[in-house]
């Protein structure tokens, strides 16, 4: 049975702590149903990050002008795949951030490719007026 | 994030303890031994639970202004989950990173030595 | 005592270019990643802690190496800087080097090691530094000497540098004649020569020569002959009639029928001359003729039967489509291309019929799709790119339960392609569909 899991948080900064440890937590949870051992603390620190830059980008690339509006974090818990999903419903913002130029080693830009290296699959898609980033793992 | 500051043999030891994320990593970028460009600096990272993609941008960019004016941030005692960030970005081939931050202090006065 | 071993990017980049996918370290030499061989001589010198360090990425090896439990020992991962020499790494490890005795294996090279032989005297011998050096690295001891272990005398220590694939291949291959008498090497072996992996199928006309290497997931078809020194990865087809020489074909590679490789890397659609270092990509027909050789007869009735199968799923289908469909999509759960979510009742039923496949069955009607040859998944999409692939509903893949990764649906897709019948499909068509079944949401 899918068990879900929703958090909705203000579009702030300051609560990017508490959406990246929830996500930790949920993986860890997850990982311990599965009986995959206490010890696996890569899966869950793949959710930690992946979803520390998920939302920093949310609000990052939220609407200044009309205030960041909530974001909402869905965890579905699957017999062998965890999927998180990040809404916002800011402004659209461009999926096609370039990848880092690794030779001059920016200080930004380096969200998306951690989040792609540590998550299976990564979607990124404009749905009914919400910014989501769909991101799943499998244990 | 709390940042403790402690000197031993003239160099600065900077031990950085908790989360940095974008949340603290103005914080962080504001602090005056790291953002100072001139200063040779040991970050001990052995107490830093989590670093993200904003956390990893300010140690570089930090790290980059000092080299720039022939400083240097030495990095030490780092543990599995800030090296995985590193790792990951390919950044690990920027810094000098030790496992004991005596060693990193013994290394900062032989090269403030030889300049 | 412990081992540092050091390799830095520049020692072993041109080996991405060959194999741009896999780590130099985990590069595969006579079947067995290249590390192995540089842990198995510290484990031979009697080392039981071992830290790796690079200054580019080490995530893969840290997924295949882990902490290094399989081995007995202390594995552990740290980095360094591209300027590197002994005395910084020293300097950077101290506290994992404490004050004992260190061994500091740097640069890509090969050790030429025997397992049968005692290196334990490494931790006694008085003098500090190199013991082995070659221009791309070293065997260095630092620190002070520790109790002697043993009363033998220090073998002799080689260092091969493996600087190019010329230097590569020719490792290989005298690893492979050396065989298990002197390194330890993966594979089961009646005899001594060859090793065989696991999941190998091998046709009863099929020759095997010695010395010879298999890996895992191997099928080699009537008439194939293998070796001598032969060294074939795994997940790899070796089709009718064709003949391994003198070669290394790495993992995940289909040769295609009746043709001669002799002293060449075969790697994915790859072929490399090791001495030349020419590579030509295996798009050509001779190596793929199969695929695109059939009559136009065949095709035309291979469309014909595809077409009639799936003009039969759309009807069997259509009324359990028409209920579900309004169903999934009011409450979210349908998403066009993507498998439907393992939630409730409806979603199960949805998932089991493969209704998630029924918009594109009147792909097949008009031509443009096959009922069953290889999925145009966009992830996939590269690997396919220049060869010929038939795009389709269902995938070959999904008829085996083994295929669980990309590459491995790849090389199914391939043989397939290669070796099906217009009526075989149907057959197969019928298999996806069951095991789809049992094996939901595959990607």
């Amino acid at each position: 049975m899918n068990s879900v899991i929703t958090l909705t948080l203000p579009g702030d900064i300051r609560f990017s702590r508490l959406a990246s440890q929830t996500a930790s937590n949920t993986a860890s949870l997850f990982t311990d149903t599965c009986n995959a051992g206490a010890g696996n603390w890569e899966f869950s620190h793949a959710f930690e990050l992946a979803v520390s830059e998920a939302f920093t980008n949310a609000v990052n690339y939220g609407d200044r002008m009309q205030g960041t509006r909530n974001i909402t974090i869905t965890f579905t818990i699957e017999q062998r795949k965890l999927t998180v999903a990040i809404r916002d419903a800011n402004a659209p913002f461009s999926a096609e951030t370039p990848e880092p130029d690794i030779e001059t080693y920016p200080e930004h830009g380096y969200g998306l490719m951690l989040i792609r290296t540590l998550m299976d699959t990564v979607t990124i898609c404009r749905e009914n007026g919400e910014n989501v980033i769909t991101m799943t793992k499998q244990l | 994030m709390t940042i403790t500051e402690t000197l031993s043999s003239g160099i600065t030891i900077v031990e950085l303890c908790g989360t940095i994320d974008a949340s603290t990593a103005p914080e962080l970028q504001r602090h005056q031994a790291i953002s100072d460009p001139t200063q040779t600096i040991v970050i001990d990272l052995a107490r830093l639970d989590f670093l993200d993609s904003s956390g990893l941008g300010a140690i570089i960019g930090a790290a980059r202004r000092k080299e720039e004016s022939g400083a240097n941030m030495l990095l030490s005692c780092m543990n599995q989950k800030v090296r995985r960030v590193f790792d990951i970005t390919g950044t690990v081939r920027l810094f000098h990173i030790f496992d004991e931050t005596a060693a990193a202090i013994d290394y900062a006065t032989t090269l403030r030595k030889s300049q | 005592m412990k081992t540092l071993i050091a390799i830095k990017e520049a020692d072993c980049a041109w080996m991405r270019e060959t194999l741009p996918d896999t780590h130099p370290l985990l590069a595969p030499l006579c079947n067995k990643p290249f590390v192995e061989y540089l842990i198995d001589f510290a484990i031979l010198a009697g080392c039981r802690e071992i830290r790796l360090l690079s200054d580019g990425p080490l995530s893969q090896i840290e997924e295949y190496c882990s902490n290094g439990s399989r081995w007995g020992i202390e594995l552990t991962y740290s980095n360094l800087h591209p300027s590197d020499e002994e005395q910084e790494l020293l300097r950077k490890n101290r506290k994992f080097c404490d004050t004992g005795r260190t061994i500091i294996l740097s640069g890509y090279n090969f050790i030429d090691y025997d397992k049968t032989l005692d290196y334990r005297s490494l931790a006694s011998i008085d003098s500090a530094g190199a013991i082995a050096s070659c221009p791309g690295g070293s065997i260095t001891l630092a620190g002070p000497p520790e109790p002697s272990l043993t009363d033998q005398p220090l073998p002799p220590v080689g260092l091969t540098p493996v600087d190019d694939l010329k230097s590569y291949c020719r490792i290989a291959m005298t690893t492979l004649e050396t065989g298990s008498s002197r390194y330890v090497l993966p594979g089961y072996g009646g005899e001594p020569g060859c090793a065989i992996g696991r999941n190998v199928t091998i046709s009863k006309t099929a020759q095997i020569h010695k010395p010879a290497s298999i890996g895992n997931n191997v099928r080699i078809l009537p008439g194939a002959v293998i070796g001598p020194s032969a060294i074939i990865g795994s997940n790899v087809i070796i089709d009718k009639g064709s003949t391994i020489k003198e070669s290394i074909i790495l993992d995940n590679t289909y040769i295609g029928e009746q043709l001669e490789i002799e002293g060449r890397i075969a790697s994915k659609n790859t072929l490399i001359d090791p001495e030349s270092g020419v590579t030509l990509a295996m798009q050509d027909p001779h190596l793929l003729a199969g695929i695109n050789g059939g009559a136009t007869a065949l095709v035309l009735w291979r469309k014909i039967v595809h077409a009639l199968a799936a003009a039969l799923l759309l009807l069997l289908l259509s009324i359990p489509f028409a209920i579900l469909y309004p169903l999934l999509r009011l409450r979210g759960k349908w998403q066009d291309g993507h498998s439907i979510p393992n939630a409730g009742l409806a979603e199960s039923i949805a998932s089991a019929l493969s209704l998630d496949r029924y918009p594109l069955l009147p792909g097949v009607l008009t031509g443009r799709l096959a009922i069953i040859g290889s999925r145009t998944h966009e992830n996939r999409a590269a690997n396919h790119a220049g060869t010929d692939c038939r795009p389709a509903v269902f995938s070959y893949a999904e008829t085996e339960a083994w295929a669980a990764t990309e590459s491995d649906a790849a090389i199914v897709e391939r043989y397939h392609a290669l070796h099906s019948t217009p009526l075989g499909d149907i057959g197969m068509t019928i298999q996806a569909l069951i095991n789809r079944i049992h094996y939901r949401n595959p990607t």
